[in-house]
């Protein structure tokens, strides 16, 4: 029996405990000024005491300066609201059905500035607590606190419950003025052209993540023996190493906000898969190429200021490139000369034509400087449309007809607008 | 807060595109509606609120002139108001519109597109019979249209109300669009708003048929205050 009368006197204590019905996160000022509205006049707080409970439950606040909104408090339009808002407000009633109807209640938020208006209603055990500012009509945030008759730990309470938050500088009167006249973000005006240009680094392989190994394993895994000898030649990857970073120079331009063209230039050095098991390869000193991309993306793109120092544009885009191989190849010193299948070794095509596709992100910082990632997917292969002719079979194959990598890319880049 | 609304914004247009706007809500209940009226309830409003659309067809057919159709009329369907809503509500109580239209008019929200036009009491100040009490709950008729083959939209979605009816034909239906709301005189808020559409199949039209259009309408009014209530 008497357990069960510790829980309910527990319960009694948690219902009576302090309690938000909404808060919808109204900008705290640092050094704010806050109006106490008793609509009966008679404050169960003390103005400067709950500004000395602020500033010890929120070390953020500054020097906040508080006093008694007298001017409401005898003025009857805020009177009758004051006394509707006590009757009305209730656990679980959004803030939309709490609005200040009559429209001289209405300019008398709407011209509060940048002050805090905190509305304290005492009943008999619980203290009704809305608070206010100029930007809305209803309350900002509402809920109770348990009645105290100590003024000084009602403060403390109030302060706790809906104070405890991040602080904003307030702004002096030129920056409100400015903030005012500025027009919508949703309405800004998006520059008629944006260029960049830029440099960065990047990686390409052959095998795209999350596929099964087998896909590419059969290019991949495969070795150039006797210099030319590969199982299979479709893919360039059958030769050099596919898995190999690159650097990149671009430039582009969005016209609108919205379509756009981008030139870019890749560089990187793939080494040729050699066997080393063959004997052959004793006499050679290194083999590599040189990979030149040359490509032209289209672009879709969408910008969105996300602050007023960032702005995020997701784009998507497809493109064309040009692939050239630059053979790097030398013997060891001393090697008078070089061997038959030296001689008769694999040669790649003068250029390779390909399609790139993918997406990725500007974030680009004040305005002007810009970080770019991209993923996407690359082909190199020839399309040169031939007539078929009775001797096709007897032509040699075409090295390289299907090479397929993806990549992702990071790029630093300056931005301007026009 | 740029992307909330971009996306906001991005959703309204797919919600033009697809039509949803189309289907309206013609009721609103207030979330502390629980309970509906019940032997009591105080009506204002009643006064000013009945008009008559088409008075010359009207009049044609009640054998009123032409000149007085609009006085009478009306003053017919408030006293058949009141009749109805007294054998509903025993303890009924009707509060003259010169003491509830002090206010200013205000619109009343039920939808994106439907907003109810009437005086509605001020937030603080209770409404009180000529006798100086105060009724809990009091239903305010804000407009009671009577007419041929009227529709509601085009009284109450702002973007039709400027459609004008094409040319003037026979008749099927005369109808009544009315708005009204059930108001919570202690605690000054609106516990259910709706606005209603009755069409009554036109045979011979007598004075009977318009009383009856009346105690169609109060029917309406005290299934919705019932159905409205908030769970």
């Amino acid at each position: 029996m008497k357990k069960l009368l510790v829980i309910l006197m527990f319960l009694a204590a948690w219902v009576q405990a302090s309690e938000v019905y909404f808060d919808s996160r109204f900008t705290l000022w640092k050094d704010a000024t806050i109006f106490i509205w008793a609509p009966n006049g008679d404050s169960p707080i003390n103005a400067s005491d709950f500004c000395h409970s602020l500033r010890r439950n929120n070390t953020g606040i500054g020097e906040p300066k508080c006093r008694e909104l007298g001017e409401w408090e005898r003025d009857s339009i805020a009177k009758r609201y004051g006394n509707w808002l006590s009757n009305n407000l209730e656990k679980d009633l959004p803030s939309t059905f709490l609005r200040a109807r009559h429209p001289g209640m209405a300019a008398k938020l709407q011209t509060l500035e940048d002050n805090i208006v905190l509305y304290v209603n005492p009943l008999d055990k619980f203290v009704q607590v809305a608070i206010f500012d100029e930007t809305s009509q209803e309350p900002k945030a509402a809920g109770i606190v348990k009645m105290s008759n100590d003024k000084m730990a009602l403060g403390d309470d109030i302060a706790s419950t809906f104070f405890d938050k991040r602080t904003k500088r307030r702004l002096t009167k030129e920056e409100r003025l400015k903030q005012q006249t500025e027009p919508d973000d949703l309405y800004k005006e998006v520059p008629r052209l944006r260029f960049w240009a830029g440099t960065g680094i990047g990686y390409s392989q052959a095998h795209f993540p999350l596929t099964p190994d087998n896909w590419t394993s059969s290019h991949t895994k495969s070795r150039v023996r006797n210099y030319r000898i590969t199982k299979d030649s479709v893919s360039l990857w059958n030769f050099i190493d596919d898995a190999d970073p690159f650097f990149a120079i671009y430039a582009g331009l969005t016209w609108h906000g919205f379509i756009g063209i981008e030139f870019l230039y890749r560089y990187s050095n793939r080494n040729m898969k050699i066997d080393n098991a063959d004997t052959v390869y004793r006499e050679l000193d290194h083999w590599d190429f040189g990979q030149h991309d040359v490509g032209l993306n289209v672009l879709l793109s969408m910008t969105y200021p996300i602050t007023t120092w960032l702005d995020i544009t997701p784009l998507a885009f497809i493109g064309f490139q040009y692939s050239f191989y630059n053979e790097d190849i030398s013997l060891k010193k001393g090697v008078k000369k070089p061997s038959r299948a030296y001689q008769y070794r694999v040669k790649f095509e003068d250029l390779y034509k390909g399609a790139l596709l993918g997406i990725g992100g500007q974030f680009v910082f004040k305005k002007h400087y810009g970080v770019d990632l991209r993923a996407g997917i690359s082909s190199r292969g020839r399309d040169i449309y031939e007539a078929p002719s009775p001797d096709a079979g007897k032509a040699p194959t075409t090295i390289g007809k299907s090479t397929i990598d993806c990549f992702v890319s990071l790029g630093f880049e300056y931005q301007w607008t026009l | 807060m740029t992307i909330k609304k971009s996306i906001l914004s991005i959703g309204f247009a797919i919600c033009i595109l697809t039509g949803c706007a189309d289907s309206y809500h013609w009721k609103a209940s207030h979330p502390s509606y629980h309970r509906a009226p019940y032997g009591g309830i105080a009506i204002t409003g009643i006064d000013d609120a009945f008009v008559i659309t088409r008075s010359s067809w009207f009049a044609k057919r009640l054998e009123i002139s032409a000149d007085s159709i609009q006085i009478k009329g009306t003053t017919h369907c408030r006293n058949t108001f009141e009749t109805e809503m007294r054998k509903a509500y025993g303890n009924l109580i009707v509060i003259p519109d010169s003491i509830s239209r002090t206010s200013p008019e205000e619109s009343l929200k039920l939808d994106e597109r439907i907003f109810i036009k009437g005086h509605i009491p001020e937030q603080g100040i209770s409404l009180k019979d000529s006798a100086g009490n105060v009724p809990p709950l009091v239903l305010i008729l804000h407009e009671f249209i009577v007419g041929t083959d009227l529709k509601r939209e085009n009284f109450y979605d702002y973007a039709l109300i400027h459609n004008e009816s094409g040319s003037i034909r026979k008749p099927d239906n005369v109808s009544a669009v009315f708005s009204y709301t059930l108001w919570d005189n202690l605690k000054q808020r609106p516990l259910f708003s709706a606005v209603d559409e009755i069409q009554q199949p036109i045979t011979t039209y007598k004075l009977s048929n318009l009383t009856n259009l009346i105690q169609l309408a109060v029917q309406k009014i005290r299934k919705n205050l019932y159905e409205g209530v908030s769970k």
